[in-house]
């Protein structure tokens, strides 16, 4: 192969020695003398209607410039990446969290206590924190269009008659937790007018979209809108979605002042998405030899008050279900439910880490059936060059897993004496 | 920041305890503030004033006279873990080394430890079974209370309002002692205990002729447990004795716990903790044969 | 209330101002200070992204009030690279790949300072110790571990050249 300069060399990052002297700005590092703070009232309750903002106590407070609700956004009061269901400020409450006002004050100080003195009046309805709840016939709908956002399915082969002549069948039920992201910087930014442009600095992973998603909101045109991505603290998916670059926008614009906000840890915790917790029945069923004849699984993703990237995860749920084996009958439902929890986004692997607990669990105890070792039953099924995946995709170019392996089963044997005992 | 509308910083113990009693309560004491100054600033605690004793020179300092040890109340979990005096008390030692992180040790106070009374302070669970005194000074006087008895459910101290702990004494363990520390936490670092256990013991023609046991994070605040020393008084170290030591942990844990949901945890745990510290004094190792 | 006069030496430099005595630590120097190399990630000393040295000790400035410093001498991420030259302990996270996001990047170099000016030659389990209090999200230990072995062995090599 010839030389090159990058590929197979160690090279520096670009952004390494400005981080390694504290010199790279983060979203609260911007200074911009005189910017205005900003502060967000977040419902306490996790359903209902918002009858009431009264904002004339707060706006006696010295330093407090404005007090913005839903009332005041200019545009389309909803974004997502995938379905525009999230408004920037809300008039109906789905979760605990979920932003009622924006304080702009000179000082955080004066900001924090128009928080403690804004009177909302909110019509609670019963809320919705499991999905089974939320997709009952007489549950209240989250939003118009229902608790069920969307239905996934992967289908191939008969896995019913496949069901009737396997040698083994194990069914099991799956819950797997939210996860928080917890990127060790929080959401920050700033934003200011630049002539007629709208411009907003902060820590994001997803500038373009945000850049469009704003300007709706705003109700300005796209060229009027700039993002610039600050340099970011970590994001493992968590900072796709919106978080403060609509409130920044939305304060710029209207007062005409620069703006800044920082999540504090708290509110970041509450106010972002989440990895989907997800509800799994699966079935599957193997030969007396241990291969893989059908695989049947129910997925349900908790996605919260809002989509985000539900949707996305949910499909990708349904199309990693069967794992990195061959499955000839596969029968795969999944769905992406609302609930009154903390929105669910993208999180590392978008639902694939939590169909690979469910999955591998499944070929342990088949594998425990069928008094096979954990190790020889996925040698048996593991994708190849040839293989047919769930979704009818030929691999006919490299697949790795097999080698994989093999060679994670050779250094567990290095690491572990003794352990090759149970190789079969 | 913090909501304050009075800040002290006074350079003496005699004017900072002056300016506690005229403020009749309006004002606290402010330690290392590891955790006075994170729940004020987030809004959790409020209170109208401080008085931050860090700049009083009485309440530093460790020193020996004696067979007793003096620790100024400001000294921090830093200074404990390196003191060279705290040698014969290394229970003490470990026990500061336990707590939160290099970050918090160099910042967080034992008077602070002592005074927040949380039920799963390591230093506080070694200071039990030191039997160690606490003096608290006002500006009415002085009055010395072991540190056992100061402490009187979580987050309840009989400290009165007014009064400052100036500095922890305790005798050092006798010849042929040896101590230990042990904390289980769900990391490493910056744990709050699951569990603590301190052990002083001391052998004489080769038994032990005197123990102390204490046990935190098992009720409201570390605990001396009597009837875990007994097991120990008078027997010769052996691996038998550390089994019939834990039999009777769990069964003390148990007792302790009464229905509380972390029973069946803790009673477990204890068995755990307890075979590695009493393995540590007994043959100078924590692993664990067989 | 009344202003605090605090004095202090930051990075060498004498400081005196005027501060609301309620402000921690890492909010002076941040925000009066415009040091913003020093980062908040929790705000309840959990994650050490505030880490700054404070008489050779590591302290989170998230839990120091600001008068607590009062006449102390405060090390901050900007006051290791001396005339502009990386420290070998920042060219050692270069070299080692030990930054990720960089958030967590100024504290963890700091609690490294701290240990190596303790423990020039510690091992995988001192440095472990040395860096508990500070969290990397973009899990980068085993580089970070790496990059204070590295710094460590580069000290050792400057010693021997100086000829002590």
């Amino acid at each position: 192969m010839s030389e090159t300069s990058i590929v197979g060399k160690t090279v520096l990052r670009v952004d390494g020695p400005a981080k390694v002297r504290g010199e790279s700005r983060y979203g609260a590092d911007i200074d911009i003398p005189g910017a205005l703070f900003l502060k967000v009232l977040r419902s306490e309750v996790p359903h209902g209607l918002v009858k009431r903002i009264d904002a004339a106590e707060a706006l006696k407070i010295p330093g407090v410039v404005r007090v913005f609700t839903h009332a005041d956004v200019p545009g389309e009061n909803s974004y997502g990446i995938i379905v525009k269901d999230q408004p920037a400020l809300t008039d109906k409450v789905r979760f605990r969290g979920d932003a009622l006002a924006l304080v702009a004050a000179e000082t955080d100080v004066a900001a924090k206590r128009a928080l403690e003195v804004i009177k909302v009046e909110i019509e609670e309805l019963p809320p919705l924190y499991d999905v089974w709840a939320a997709m009952d016939e007489k549950a209240p709908e989250i939003h118009a269009k229902g608790n069920i956002l969307t239905v996934s399915r992967v289908k191939k082969g008969d896995v019913d008659a496949a069901l009737e002549t396997a040698a083994v069948v194990v069914s099991r039920r799956y819950t797997t937790q939210r996860v928080e992201h917890c990127y060790i910087e929080t959401e920050a930014g700033v934003a200011y007018m630049d002539d007629d442009t709208l411009v907003i600095k902060a820590g994001t992973q997803n500038p373009h979209y945000d850049r469009r998603d704003v300007s709706r909101v705003l109700g300005l045109p796209i060229n009027r809108v700039r993002i610039v991505q600050s340099a970011t603290g970590g994001g493992f998916g968590g900072k796709l979605d919106i978080s403060v670059q609509c409130f920044l926008g939305l304060a710029a614009l209207k007062l005409g002042r620069p703006v800044r906000i920082v999540y504090d840890r708290r509110e970041s915790i509450i106010a972002t998405g989440k990895r989907h917790p997800f509800f799994v029945e699966y079935t599957s069923a193997a030969t007396k030899e241990g291969k893989l004849l059908a695989v049947k699984a129910k997925i349900v993703g908790d996605t919260g008050a809002y989509a985000s990237y539900g949707p996305a995860t949910l499909n990708r749920a349904a199309v990693h279900a069967t794992g990195p084996y061959e499955v000839l009958n596969v029968d795969i439902k999944a769905l992406c439910v609302y609930t009154n929890n903390p929105f669910s986004g993208a999180m590392r692997g978008f639902g694939t880490p939590q169909m690979a607990f469910v999955a591998e669990s499944q070929m342990d105890l088949l594998a425990q059936a069928l008094q096979l070792s954990p190790l020889e039953i996925r040698r048996r099924n593991v994708l190849r060059p040839g293989s047919l995946t769930a979704t009818g995709q030929r691999l006919d170019k490299s697949v790795g897993i097999g080698a994989t392996l093999e060679a994670a089963w050779e250094k567990a044997c290095q690491v572990m004496p003794g352990l090759g005992g149970e190789a079969r | 920041m913090l909501n304050l509308s009075a800040y002290y910083q006074p350079d003496s113990l005699a004017e900072a305890l002056a300016l506690l009693t005229h403020s009749g309560g309006e004002l606290r004491p402010l330690a290392g503030g590891t955790d006075l100054v994170p729940a004020l600033a987030k809004g959790e605690t409020h209170l109208d004033g401080l008085v931050d004793l860090c700049k009083i020179p009485e309440l530093r300092g460790i020193s020996r006279v004696d067979d007793q040890i003096r620790i100024g109340s400001l000294s921090t979990f830093r200074d404990i873990e390196n003191s060279p005096l705290l040698q014969p008390a290394s229970l003490l030692r470990e026990a500061a080394a336990a707590v939160g992180s290099p970050q918090i040790r160099s910042q967080g106070t034992i008077g602070g430890n002592i005074a927040n009374a949380s039920p799963a302070a390591d230093t506080v669970t070694a200071l039990v079974a030191l039997k160690a005194l606490a003096t608290l000074e006002s500006a009415a006087g002085s009055r010395s209370v072991p540190v056992s008895e100061l402490l009187c459910g979580v987050g309840k101290t009989k400290i009165r309002p007014g009064e400052v702990i100036k500095e922890i004494l305790f005798q050092v363990p006798p010849q042929g002692s040896s101590s230990g520390f042990i904390k289980l936490g769900r990391r490493k670092a910056l744990a709050i205990a699951r569990m603590n256990l301190a052990i002083i013991i001391t052998v004489e023609a080769g038994r032990i002729s005197r123990a102390r046991v204490a046990l935190g994070a098992v009720g409201p605040n570390p605990s001396r447990r009597p009837a875990l020393e007994l097991v120990l008084i008078g027997q010769e170290q052996s691996l038998p004795l550390i089994d019939t030591f834990i039999i009777a942990a769990e069964k003390e844990v148990s007792q302790m716990l009464g229905t509380r949901p972390s029973v069946s945890y803790k009673r477990e745990a204890v068995k755990g903790i307890a075979r590695e510290l009493l393995h540590r004094l007994f043959f100078g190792t924590g692993q664990v044969v067989g | 209330m009344d202003l605090f006069q605090l004095e202090m030496k930051v990075n060498g430099e004498a400081v005196s101002v005027p501060v609301n005595p309620g402000l921690r630590l890492l909010d002076v120097l941040r925000d009066v200070l415009h040091l913003s190399g020093t980062k908040e990630g929790c705000g309840e000393g959990e994650c050490g992204a505030c880490s700054v040295i404070i008489d050779g000790e590591l302290v989170d400035s998230c839990l120091v009030l600001a008068p607590q410093a009062h006449n102390r001498e405060i090390i901050t991420i900007e006051g290791i690279s001396a005339d502009g030259e990386l420290d070998t302990l920042q060219s050692a996270f270069l070299e080692a790949g030990a930054v990720q996001c960089g958030y967590c990047t100024p504290g963890m170099i700091l609690a490294a300072k701290v240990l190596l000016s303790k423990n020039p030659k510690p091992g995988r389990q001192d440095i472990a110790r040395g860096i508990a209090g500070n969290l990397c999200r973009c899990t980068g230990y085993a580089k970070i571990i790496k990059a204070v072995e590295l710094a460590a062995a580069g000290l050792q090599q400057k010693e021997g050249e100086a000829g002590v």
